[in-house]
């Protein structure tokens, strides 16, 4: 039963209780490198809120192409964040696109562990020469 | 308050955003010259920006005029690919965001 607390401090809120809920499963090493993979792939909620406020400076939908949705950001882009409105309601909304994207993240996480440790005395070596 | 958090977050803000707005537009009237508007560049004094005219054309585009549609706008048609697209997505999200931890 690993802590949520000790591997990733910086997490907060719902994103926080739902790493927990992931992490109770683990032991403290499977914790420690589920949060290492995690840390390196999520997106944190301020980075997008910053790039959603460029949208008032003519770079609208900056935050959806970071968060994968390309074609929303493509309609952002060429449309000044549609007139300025869908600019203003990610700003109001940008803490559930992160943690939508993060939650993501992190069940890709997971599905990547579950295949490394089960094959992971098979593999390990092959990794090593291919890297 | 926990009630007030449920409804929240199983109808989350983006969602009801994207249905009010594709409701609204289709209660545009295309060819009317001037109307009420939200827009703060319109309201500013403005006249011209990059999204002028997106509304009006997906309108038209759900009203089959297509050519015009494209000339009001030429992102019409791909915002009405986009946006439904999200809003399913959200929607297919609902379930495993809650049901978790």
């Amino acid at each position: 039963m690993a802590n949520v607390l000790k591997h990733l401090p910086e997490l907060e809120g719902m994103e926080l209780g739902y790493i927990q809920g992931i992490l109770k499963n683990m032991d403290d090493e499977q914790a420690g490198l589920f949060a290492q993979v995690y840390r390196a792939r999520r997106k944190d909620s301020q980075m997008v809120l910053i790039l959603a406020l460029l949208g008032f400076f003519g770079f609208a939908g900056l935050h959806r192409f970071v968060l994968g949705q390309i074609g929303l950001g493509i309609l952002y882009f060429f449309t000044l964040g549609l007139c300025w409105i869908g600019t203003i309601v990610d700003l109001v909304n940008y803490k559930s696109l992160a943690y939508e994207y993060n939650i993501k993240v992190a069940h890709e996480t997971l599905s990547m562990m579950s295949y490394t440790t089960d094959n992971f005395s098979n593999n390990d070596d092959n990794k090593t020469n291919e890297a | 308050m926990k009630s007030i958090r449920n409804i929240q977050a199983k109808l989350p803000l983006e969602l009801v955003f994207w249905f009010s707005a594709s409701v609204g537009v289709m209660f545009i009237e295309p060819h009317t010259a001037h109307h009420f508007t939200i827009c703060p560049l319109s309201l500013a004094g403005i006249e011209w920006c990059p999204g002028c005219g997106l509304g009006r054309s997906m309108k038209l585009f759900a009203l089959g005029e297509f050519r015009e549609s494209f000339q009001m706008h030429p992102m019409g048609a791909f915002a009405w690919a986009v946006i439904p697209y999200r809003m399913f997505e959200i929607i297919k999200q609902l379930k495993s965001r809650l049901n978790y931890g």
